[in-house]
């Protein structure tokens, strides 16, 4: 077929018009768009991939249901591989997509390198998988939260807990990372003030930690209560473990992070029941504490409908992302209910004016924002019998 | 090699345009390059920001690599040295001229160049390589150190400094795109030039076999640390450049990742060519980018369904790379090699 | 000094584990020169191969019962009255497991090797002939296959495997102070160990093994001697996956089982060029010195100086002899 002009500049046409279109399209139908940075790949590929499901049936949920003020929401899911600098192209890339209305990001590290180009028109009101403490600075990071205490909140309810049950020494065990330090230095402070002796320090690497040694340095340290940092899925398993094969009797206490009761769970199957007495404090409830806990029986109906095998716990990672979710349809509906425009900072006005908010469960006392977190926590201890984190403190606030 | 091109005499023959499609080709490069600013969006800037200071990078690796045949797996230590320089300077003097913070860390991460060169008139190969991967492991331990915490904000990264540019912050990824693209073009001639000289043929017969360069007077405790020096100056001004155009840093952000796709960026465009760097980091930076927007297409960003798509663009991307290796050894710039001798001598023979 | 012979011996168990990492890195040069970075990755294979064999499989409900909870009729009289953690216990607990994690050894060994098998022919085979820097820039790659792989077969699920042997703590004493072992961690220094010397011997003394010295020594040499010098590198694969799913069995015991497992090989290839790329011995010796003094740094200086420990030793090792501790020169002609 020979080719004429012609022909070659309708096609040309028609390319410049499929290409023009989909942000025509974009234009036309209104929706709340939502971006989140996962890692479904690299190191943490376990939590993300854990959590991702979660987005898409939140989406569904709340489209079922008529929407943010009738207007459905779009959550579009990215991976970052847990690299901060491929989660902010993921996010330039949602954001000259058009209208951003909310971005979840996945690392202490992303927020902090994407929190300085936050103004203007490049505004977004933004929430993330991190606890850490620099985050919470309504002042310096006017767009970013967090859902939950801060991790030096974390270990502040842990120390004081020790302190009410009357331990005496303590020991700080944490990852060689910006997550295992962040706590230390006000942990020390809140220790000196509660007379509690911190007897040993011990930096860890954060995956394939030499257990051996660090567990004899514990041992000759033998303090009451080790509270550890900066850990996921690996190194506090094997790190008690040791410690209770040593036969130690150190009580070990962990943060959010390390609090998961899937992977106790299965360090109870596979090697036994090392974890029992295992102690931590979590911000939330656990899932299947669901008496008082309206939104979690929801959730539970919810999944139950969408899939019979549904086996009755979700992982508190992705309780984490829900609830970032929820306080950000919390301030949409806070903003539109007042007739403004939804724009990051009105967002985020109405975020800070969240008072007295019932949150259906995930928290024991309604809901407060106090600089851009949730001060609340319970503390928590495993049975390897009943495989349930069951509470051993009441509510704390900080 | 182009051929049918007539000249007269050697001046011709040395010039750096010496063939009209070079001409033509810089020229049109240039065009694109000040046309990308202004119809480019945001995240597209992001991008050639990105891909603008990498190809320093990677220019200056091909010195070591490429051309004087020295194994380095140590060069993201000059990457951070570069933008760790460029913090602390401007901790003094806020609004220095960038171009001076710029020599500044180039001459700081040329010094560090010279030390992690003097293993290599000892050691060689892969024995290279992991020495100067250990220096560079070392660089960020101190870098991490709690005393340096000042200088560096320690583990937890530092926000850095906007270039101010006659008055002006630069902000916007637009303005920075006009600080660090012509930075790159004319560090890129410069190497290009370089090994049109004698120096650089000396760098080459050392690659070629070190003892018969030395025989022939080549010294080479002189060539090989100079060329360490120079290659470590480019990146040092790659990382000044990348502490400019990103709000922050963190030391994670130079360890061995870096150093590997700087490699794999010089590998897949092609050793040893002046090219390669550019096509090489092109590619490697924006097939991923280009897979993930595939996948997004496919996906329509669903969470549940990204759960497939991204172990998957893994394997593509790893495909990919074994997959030039396997049909082009020599890169991309052999590609483009066969594309001109197709064209120079058409209707001819191909 | 029990303390310091403490923390020397902590640091022999984990440097046994190195030693049986740097193994497959080892054989693969010797006999392809070709320095595999995506080692870690390939026992990240074997870790999960031993996972689905002795976790996955024997709950699987045509499996007998016996596979995933064994108990033979002494075991009850023996593990009565045992109280929880105690060394009993831990014996009873690790005898109920003996079926699957034999299983899953069997198992992790021959899908792994398999693996090995495909790898050289799929990835290797294609580019004999290319320079090495193209075949390690080539096991670059791989890495993200494997590790894509990994993730899409396994989930990213964080998993754990049942430990090769039981964990109690072993105490003596030592020059007048308590030490301890964790015998669990003994098991796997012994393994290591047998796996280490057995393939020397094999090496030293059969045929095959005199073939890949002879290929090491000289490949086209060997080849117009009639050696099947392509086999060859297949062996070297299939040896360094075989001994990478033992590798992997450990290590996911030791840590847990996650897709962060494979970066541990790129920390074991500076010990690899510690010892001197050719030379098993001097990897042995290598991986224990890294562990020792990483041990007792982590002892005297705590964690942070113990991670850039490896590095300085390796920095200071090349430079003083260029091709590691054992390594042999290489000769060059001009």
């Amino acid at each position: 077929m020979a080719i004429k002009r012609r022909t070659l500049l309708q096609a040309g046409a028609a390319f410049a018009a499929a290409i023009a279109a989909p942000s025509i399209v974009r234009a036309e139908t209104k929706v709340w768009r939502v971006g989140a940075s996962l890692p479904m790949t690299g190191p943490f590929a376990t939590a993300g991939q854990l959590v991702a499901p979660a987005f898409a049936e939140f989406e569904t949920v709340v489209n079922d249901n008529g929407g943010i003020g009738g207007i459905p929401i779009k959550i579009e899911v990215e991976d970052s591989g847990y690299i901060p600098k491929n989660a902010l192209a993921n996010f330039q890339r949602s954001l000259a997509g058009g209208d951003l209305h909310y971005y979840f990001g996945d690392s202490t590290g992303f927020m902090e390198l994407v929190g300085p180009t936050l103004k203007g028109d490049q505004a977004v009101m933004m929430g993330s998988t991190s606890f850490a403490s620099v985050l919470a600075n309504p002042k310096e990071r006017p767009y970013q939260y967090m859902a939950g205490p801060t991790y030096e909140d974390q270990f502040e309810i842990l120390l004081r807990d020790v302190a009410a049950k009357g331990g005496k020494t303590v020991a700080f065990i944490y990852s060689d990372t910006e997550f295992g330090r962040d706590p230390i230095a006000h942990g020390r402070k809140i220790a000196g003030e509660l007379g509690l002796k911190v007897v040993l320090e011990e930096v860890t690497k954060p995956a394939g930690a030499d257990i051996e040694s660090h567990v004899t340095k514990l041992a000759q340290a033998n303090p009451d209560y080790a509270l550890l940092q900066g850990y996921v899925t690996g190194v506090w398993p094997q790190l008690i473990g040791a410690a209770r094969a040593f036969g130690l009797t150190t009580q070990f206490m962990g943060t959010f992070w390390a609090m998961e009761k899937v992977v106790a769970d299965k360090v109870t199957d596979q090697a036994g029941p090392f974890l029992d007495g295992y102690q931590g404090v979590m911000p939330y409830r656990y899932f299947y504490d669901q008496e008082n806990a309206p939104y979690y029986r929801e959730l539970a109906a919810q999944k139950k409908a969408a899939n019979p095998d549904f086996p009755g716990y979700v992982v508190t990672w992705e309780l984490e992302g829900r609830l970032n979710l929820e306080l950000w349809k919390k301030s949409m509906e806070m903003t539109l209910e007042a007739n403004k425009q939804i724009t990051a900072d009105n967002l985020m006005a109405s975020f800070r004016s969240i008072k007295d908010w019932d949150s259906g469960g995930f928290f024991g006392s309604p809901v407060t924002i106090k600089d851009h977190k949730i001060g609340q926590g319970r503390v928590y201890r495993y049975s390897a019998d009943t495989k349930l984190f069951t509470p051993s403190s009441d509510w704390l606030t900080t | 090699m182009i051929i049918g091109e007539y000249k007269t005499d050697y001046a011709q023959d040395e010039g750096i345009w010496n063939t009209w499609a070079k001409k033509l080709g810089f020229l049109l490069a240039l065009a694109v390059l000040l046309l990308i600013p202004f119809v480019a969006n945001d995240y597209q800037l992001l991008m050639a920001g990105q891909i603008a200071i990498f190809v320093i990078a990677v220019v200056g690796l091909n010195v070591v690599v490429g051309y004087t045949g020295l194994m380095s797996l140590g060069h993201g230590a000059f990457f951070a040295i570069g933008a760790y320089t460029a913090v602390a300077i401007h901790q003094f003097f806020p609004h220095i001229f960038p171009l001076i913070t710029l020599v500044i860390s180039m001459v700081v991460a040329g010094f560090f160049g010279f030390l992690f060169g003097l293993p290599s008139l000892r050691v060689k190969g892969l024995y290279l390589a992991v020495a100067t991967l250990s220096a560079n492991f070392i660089v960020l331990f101190f870098i991490r150190q709690d005393w340096l915490e000042h200088f560096t904000g320690g583990r937890g990264g530092t926000e850095t400094p906007n270039a101010y540019l006659f008055g002006t912050e630069l902000v916007t990824n637009q303005q920075k795109y006009f600080l660090i693209v012509p930075i790159t073009i004319v560090l890129f001639l410069f190497a290009q030039n370089l090994f049109r000289s004698r120096f650089g043929r000396a760098l080459i017969a050392i690659r070629d076999n070190d003892h018969s360069a030395e025989i022939l007077g080549i010294s080479l405790f002189n060539y090989k640390l100079k060329s360490f020096v120079i290659s470590a100056a480019y990146c040092g001004a790659a990382g000044t450049l990348w502490a400019y155009f990103f709000p922050a840093i963190l030391p994670e952000d130079f360890g061995l990742n870096m150093s590997i796709t700087l490699l794999i960026c010089l590998v897949a465009g092609g050793m040893g060519r002046s090219l390669g760097p550019i096509f090489g980091t092109i590619l490697i930076l924006m097939v991923p980018e280009i897979l993930k927007m595939v996948a997004f297409y496919f996906s329509e960003g669903n969470a549940s369904a990204q759960i497939y798509f991204s172990p998957i663009r893994d394997i593509v991307f790893g495909l990919m790379i074994i997959g030039f290796l396997i049909f082009e050894p020599m890169g991309l710039v052999s590609i483009w090699d066969r594309f001109w001798r197709f064209i120079s001598r058409w209707p001819f023979a191909k | 000094m029990g303390q310091f012979s403490q923390y020397v011996m902590n640091g022999i168990m984990n440097g046994s584990v190195y030693a049986l990492i740097a193994l497959g890195i080892v054989s693969i040069f010797k006999s392809t020169k070709v320095v595999n970075f995506a080692q870690g990755h390939v026992i990240m294979f074997g870790a999960y191969f031993y996972f689905t064999f002795a976790v996955m499989l024997p709950e699987a409900t045509f499996m007998p019962d016996w596979v995933l909870k064994w108990e033979p009729e002494w075991l009850a009289g023996y593990k009565e009255g045992a109280l929880m953690f105690s060394q009993k216990a831990a014996i009873a607990g690790w005898v109920n497991n003996v079926p699957r994690i034999i299983l899953g050894l069997v198992g992790a060994v021959i899908c792994n090797g398999l693996l090995g098998l495909l790898i050289e022919r799929v990835f290797m085979r294609p580019l004999l002939g290319q320079s090495s820097f193209a075949m390690i820039l080539c096991t670059i790659g791989l890495i993200w296959v494997l590790e894509g792989s990994a993730s899409l077969i396994w989930t990213a699920d964080v998993d754990q495997v049942p430990p090769l042997g039981p964990n109690f703590p072993i105490r003596f004493s030592l020059f007048g102070e308590q030490v301890f072992f964790f015998s669990a961690s003994v098991v796997n220094f012994v393994l290591a160990l047998l796996l280490f010397g057995s393939l020397m011997l094999v090496l030293r003394f059969t045929r095959s093994g005199v073939a890949i010295r002879a290929t090491a020594e000289d490949q086209s040499t060997a080849y117009a001697m009639g050696i099947n010098v392509p086999a060859v590198f297949s062996s070297a694969w299939v040896i360094a996956s075989t001994t990478g799913a033992f590798a992997g069995a450990i290590l996911a015991s030791r840590n847990g089982l996650s897709p962060t497992l494979g970066l541990f090989g790129l920390s074991v290839l500076a010990i690899v060029l510690m010892g001197g790329l050719d030379s098993f011995l001097g990897v042995l010796i290598a991986a224990m010195m890294v562990g020792i003094f990483e041990s007792l740094a982590q002892w005297q200086w705590g964690g942070e100086i113990a991670e850039i420990v490896p590095y300085v030793l390796v920095l200071i090792v090349i430079l003083w002899r260029p091709n590691g501790l054992l390594g042999q020169a290489e000769i060059e002609r001009i």
